[in-house]
């Protein structure tokens, strides 16, 4: 264990700087995320909130900086690795993989599943079997969640933006991440689902015990569900604090309102 | 050649092949490697095993487990440096591969145990028939078509037990594109060696049944063109779907046959009907591509 391992902290960003040829994604950033807790990640576009997920779960090299998950520094590790750590995370643009079905995405994403062995394959098929039954169990239980049951036999590939959005996060439910990252969860889902998702993710958080870290443009969502809030701008840190702290910060606005988006940070469509 | 020995020997041919397209669409079909160098497997199992019962008089059986091993390991090794490669960088980093095992064939004759007229590009003759003493010549075929029916089954319940697992959902979440499954935890590399491998084995085996049935083998007979009458059996039969690489195989093999019969009734020379049967397997690529684009038998859904 470090040092660093303040006590509740689950996530410590520290002075993590990432450029794409010349352009500063990420400036310096530093943060840390209170284990079971939600923190909203907010931001105008381009202001570097993919690109830090992108970071934190392997897909893209810090130039420099630590990320420390549990108090362990994440060094160099790639994705498939982060993953197993238990952070999990969904993309922007939701991927679904073709000619797969909604019940079978869910079933991919159990971690350490014993039938993805090939050996176990064909030496412990009852083991195999109690796991896949306990697994559609819990699919079961999250395409309650997501509003998909009616759908659970349909090609993924089928399904509506905001439904393969609902999708990628029924499927990392399933492999039980301690940490989830979710980008723009609520994005292109119709607004009474939104209402549904914002129980949703308050009960992982209170019943599952999971830290969520999410990126959203709905303010709505952001103060009603978020404990804390942390603002980029330029791949920097502007500000942290509550919603309602945020909600009156002067320099929060000011980065909102000069870019070339003239629309306020808190109109209630989003 | 009577008919019901052509017919004999059409359904060994067809067996064979139909090794192969299984083993091809577990790479192609159901992970999405596009393996171009399929051809290698096959080669390195037509001489493994020719090399273990010829030169080294082991029994049939060693030189069949022999086979699989060695071409299974060789889908492993090349996947080593090519297994993070995205999948047109991939199909020629495969073909590269087959070539060079086809090219060290052809260069080093001593790895058949050389002496005049042996090995290299004069190929190797003589090589034995497992059990040929027992059978006439009439009967021996479907004696041999009766081990290629029990070898395709066993191809068959092994492939098809593999992708109906959670393996086969995983390597199917590969086909799309790496990043979905490494953010699930999947290690996507270790995957495509996995599946390279266990496809490389049953190529090896099918180049097993494929040499100790003919008797001969060179390396002319295992140009870059065979791996794409196995892509064509794939193609046609129906990606991703295990009897759709069978029926595939069925459906090429009556094609790439048929000119010994269209000879009577299309006034062409037999050399050029031989030369256009390629032409009608491209065209059958093409309309297979336009017109059913998941082939003959569509992928299967899973009903939960």
């Amino acid at each position: 264990m470090d040092s660093t391992l303040e006590d509740g902290v689950i996530l410590k960003i520290e002075n993590v700087y990432k450029n794409f040829g010349g352009i500063l994604a990420l400036n310096g950033v530093s943060f840390t995320v209170q284990s079971n807790s939600i923190t909203g990640l907010i931001g105008p576009n381009g202001s570097g909130k993919s690109t830090l997920f992108n970071v934190i779960s392997g897909f893209y090299r810090k130039d420099s900086g630590e990320i420390y998950f549990q108090g362990e520094k994440i060094e160099g590790l790639n994705p498939c690795s982060i993953a197993m750590l238990g952070i999990g995370r969904t993309f922007q643009i939701s991927e679904v993989p073709e000619k797969t079905t909604v019940m079978e995405n869910l079933l991919l994403a159990p971690k350490r599943q014993c039938g993805e062995g090939v050996c176990n394959v064909f030496l412990n098929r009852r083991r195999i079997k109690r796991e896949h039954e306990r697994h559609l169990d819990n699919a079961l239980d999250i395409l309650e969640l997501i509003q998909l049951t009616d759908l659970k036999n349909e090609y993924a590939e089928n399904l509506s933006g905001g439904q393969k959005k609902l999708l990628s996060l029924g499927r990392i439910l399933m492999s039980e991440p301690q940490l989830l990252l979710l980008d723009e969860p609520t994005a292109g889902v119709n607004p009474t689902l939104v209402k549904d998702l914002m129980v949703a993710i308050r009960n992982l958080r209170d019943q599952k015990g999971i830290t969520i870290l999410l990126v959203e443009h709905n303010m709505r969502v952001i103060s009603e569900i978020c404990d804390r809030v942390i603002v980029l701008d330029f791949g920097e840190k502007i500000a942290e604090g509550t919603p309602e702290e945020i909600q009156s910060s002067k320099e929060v606005l000011e980065a909102y309102l000069s870019g070339s988006s003239k629309r306020g940070l808190f109109n209630e469509d989003s | 050649m009577g008919l019901v020995n052509f017919l004999a020997y059409l359904a060994i041919m067809m067996g064979i092949y139909a090794i192969l397209s299984l083993s091809l669409n577990l790479q192609y079909g159901f992970t999405g490697l596009a393996n171009f160098g399929h051809v290698a497997f096959f080669c390195l199992g037509a001489y493994t095993s020719t090399i273990l019962v010829l030169v080294f008089k082991m029994p049939f059986m060693i030189g069949i487990l022999g086979a699989m091993v060695i071409a299974g390991l060789f889908g492993y090794v090349i996947s080593i440096p090519t297994a993070n490669l995205k999948e047109d960088y991939w199909a020629i980093a495969t073909l590269a591969a087959a070539e060079v095992v086809r090219i060290f064939f052809l260069n080093e004759d001593w790895v058949v145990g050389g002496g005049p007229y042996q090995g290299g590009s004069f190929g190797i003759g003589g090589i034995p028939q497992p059990l040929r003493s027992l059978f006439s010549a009439y009967t021996y075929p479907f004696f041999y078509l009766a081990v290629v029916l029990v070898c395709l089954l066993a191809t068959y319940l092994i492939i098809n037990t593999l992708t109906q697992s959670p393996f086969g959902r995983v390597i199917k979440s590969i086909r799309s594109g790496d990043s979905l499954p490494q953010a699930l935890g999947k290690d996507v590399r270790a995957f495509r060696m996995k599946v390279m491998a266990i496809g490389g084995t049953f190529g090896g085996l099918a180049g097993c049944l494929w040499a100790h049935y003919h008797g001969f083998i060179s390396p002319d007979q295992f140009l870059p063109l065979e791996t794409f009458i196995v892509w064509a059996m794939v193609i046609v039969g129906g990606k991703a779907n295990n009897r759709g690489a069978i029926v595939g195989a069925v459906i090429i093999m009556v094609f790439y046959n048929s000119t010994r019969f269209l000879k009577d009734y299309i006034p062409i020379e037999e050399v050029t009907l031989a030369s256009l049967r390629m032409v009608a397997i491209g065209v059958l690529i093409v309309v297979a591509m336009i017109f059913m684009k998941e082939g003959l038998i569509k992928e299967k859904k899973t009903i939960y």
